[in-house]
């Protein structure tokens, strides 16, 4: 039986939208007045970029192959007159039964490559305003971290929303967001401490990883989210520290994947230290004071 | 005090077994989809937040046979036994043209079963099958700039930690102005004192020119054939993200760069479209500037 390679995810690997800044084939150098690179350059990579281009047809050579292949046989053999009785006595139906056998092999080999091809999934466009909500007293270094992370996973992932929860403050409030009712049109504040007290929270306190809802209208907790999108189609929740969370939303459903995961956890981290030191230097000038 | 400071600093070497796929033998078909409770589930079974980015592939069961492979092994066996036909199995005086467009066919289709794993591994999807492999005479390092920002040296480990981390690579460096970071295997020259390490790398960084780079360059496959001295024996693929310059520096001059990010692996292909976007992300955290 044939064997090959599965994703466990069937996810988007190449969204529709065009973000990732860099691409496959630059090679390009450019000199520069004060000395330029003087390294080596590497070469075009043809076969690659070439696959890498036309997936479709590469994943269906095989199979075309493989078929092709096998009515030719037979084709040969009916019209060399030879009987299509598949023995092993003559040497014209040893080569014919090999023959065969490559064409099986490249078909099944074709027909894993086409089951493996990740599944498009379209973007839903977030039903609702674009909001920039940050605390007021926070360094400056501290807002460009937030902003940086913020524009990489952006720019990187399916996220479209992200909300930044630490120590009982709404930390960051940015990209889309609900509009609210009450407010007219402006964009739903988020309830701090009602959402720590809810349970998706403190499910995920609790368990100290990240939580990954792939299809969101699927989850009941969605009713404690109200600030992101009605149609926000896919949320993780990623724990910073014991202290926060951070809410990172999608526009496609199982649109983040693992790899993305894994940034998300780390960049958590590293959030967390951030804050940390904030929420301690904030808290010693108090005691400072009083 | 400050509490979450040392935090990355202090993580030196990282096992490289956090990249280790499972293989799970199994002839049974995978479900697909993806439901909640078997993703949270499969990140939760270590004790630290350590994520395994295992992924789930059929197999004979056979250590050291990797099944996509197959088609080629196939295609190799059976091209030897049309020959071996062709020979052996009647007189050559009798073989009949219908034999002789067989055998053309059968050998075409096995050249092209050989061909056809390489082709795999540039589709969307394909996960690379090596692993990573430690190259020899290289030692595991971790060298930064002394006289830096406190804030700098942070970000700088715990960039450096991510990148190594994260993606296929070995050896990662950064430099960004005067602050330079290198981490994991490199072939530094065995009789440096440690002050003098990151001197060595920033005069092979100048000699190279790495920092008069504008666009990302990505070496695919046999890198250390032409960057020799710098990266260690076994570079398979590089790939150099330059850092650009904050947005308002560079309103009256041409955007030049600020540095550099530079990540070397031991397989080919190494980064994916995906990974590439991730590292510029990545460098695109020492850019600095002010708040926008």
């Amino acid at each position: 039986m044939e064997a090959g390679i599965l994703r466990r995810l069937v996810v988007p690997l190449n969204p529709p939208r065009c973000r990732f800044t860099s691409r496959r084939r630059s090679i390009r150098a450019s000199l520069n007045p004060q000395g330029g690179y003087q390294g080596p350059k590497p070469k075009r990579e043809w076969v690659a970029d070439w696959v890498s281009a036309n997936d479709g047809v590469v994943r269906s050579l095989p199979i075309y192959v493989g078929g092709v292949s096998l009515l030719a046989v037979l084709f040969n053999r009916t019209i060399s007159g030879i009987a299509p009785v598949a023995d092993a006595s003559s040497s014209q139906s040893r080569a014919d039964l090999l023959t065969l056998g490559l064409a099986v092999t490249n078909i099944l080999n074709g027909l894993v490559w086409l089951s493996i091809r990740p599944k498009s999934i379209s973007v839903v466009n977030p039903d609702g305003v674009e909001c920039r909500r940050i605390y007021h007293n926070l360094p400056a270094s501290v807002i460009s971290e937030l902003l940086w992370a913020w524009e990489s996973l952006s720019d990187v992932t399916c996220c479209r929303s992200l909300v930044v929860i630490y120590d009982g403050i709404c930390i960051l409030q940015i990209g889309f967001a609900d509009v609210s009712d009450s407010n007219g049109g402006e964009p739903m504040a988020v309830d701090a401490n009602k959402l720590m007290k809810g349970s998706l929270y403190n499910g995920v306190a609790k368990s100290g990883s990240q939580s990954y809802l792939a299809n969101l209208s699927l989850y009941p907790g969605k009713s404690e989210l109200p600030f992101l999108p009605s149609n926000t189609q896919a949320v993780i929740l990623q724990p910073l520290g014991d202290k926060g969370i951070a809410i990172v939303g999608g526009d496609t459903i199982r649109g983040f994947t693992t790899s993305d995961q894994a940034w998300i956890t780390l960049i958590g981290e590293k959030l967390d230290a951030t804050l940390a030191k904030v929420v301690n230097t904030m808290s010693l000038t108090v005691e400072e004071k009083s | 005090m400050s509490m979450g400071n040392g935090a990355f600093s202090l993580y030196p070497l990282i096992p490289l077994t956090s990249h280790a796929k499972y293989r799970f033998p199994s002839k049974f078909a995978i479900n697909k989809s993806s439901s909640l409770a078997r993703i949270c589930c499969s990140q939760n079974n270590t004790p630290q937040q350590q994520l395994n980015l295992s992924v789930l592939r059929f197999t004979l069961g056979i250590p050291g046979l990797d099944e996509s492979y197959l088609p080629r092994y196939i295609g190799y066996a059976f091209g030897a036994l049309l020959v071996l036909n062709h020979f052996v199995g009647s007189d050559s005086s009798s073989v009949t043209p219908a034999q002789l467009r067989t055998e053309t066919l059968g050998l075409s289709l096995a050249a092209f079963s050989a061909v056809v794993p390489y082709l795999g591994k540039f589709l969307k999807g394909a996960t690379p099958t090596d692993q990573k492999s430690i190259p020899e005479g290289a030692e595991q390092i971790f060298v930064m700039s002394q006289d830096i920002a406190d804030n700098m040296k942070e970000d700088l480990a715990w960039g450096s930690y991510v990148l190594l981390r994260n993606t296929n690579s070995i050896s990662v460096l950064i430099s960004v102005k005067d602050a330079l970071c290198a981490r994991g295997y490199w072939n530094t020259p065995k009789d440096l004192s440690k002050e003098n390490v990151s001197d060595w790398f920033r005069k092979q960084t100048q000699r190279i020119g790495f920092s008069n780079l504008k666009d990302t360059m990505y070496f695919q496959q046999a890198a250390d054939s032409e960057l020799k001295e710098m990266v260690p024996v076994g570079t398979r693929s590089l790939l150099v993200q330059p850092i650009p310059e904050a947005p308002e520096r560079s309103s009256s001059q041409t955007e030049n760069s600020k540095g550099f990010v530079l990540l070397a692996s031991s397989i080919d292909y190494a980064f994916t479209d995906r990974d590439k976007a991730w590292i510029a992300a990545i460098a695109n955290k020492f850019r600095g500037g002010a708040v926008p």
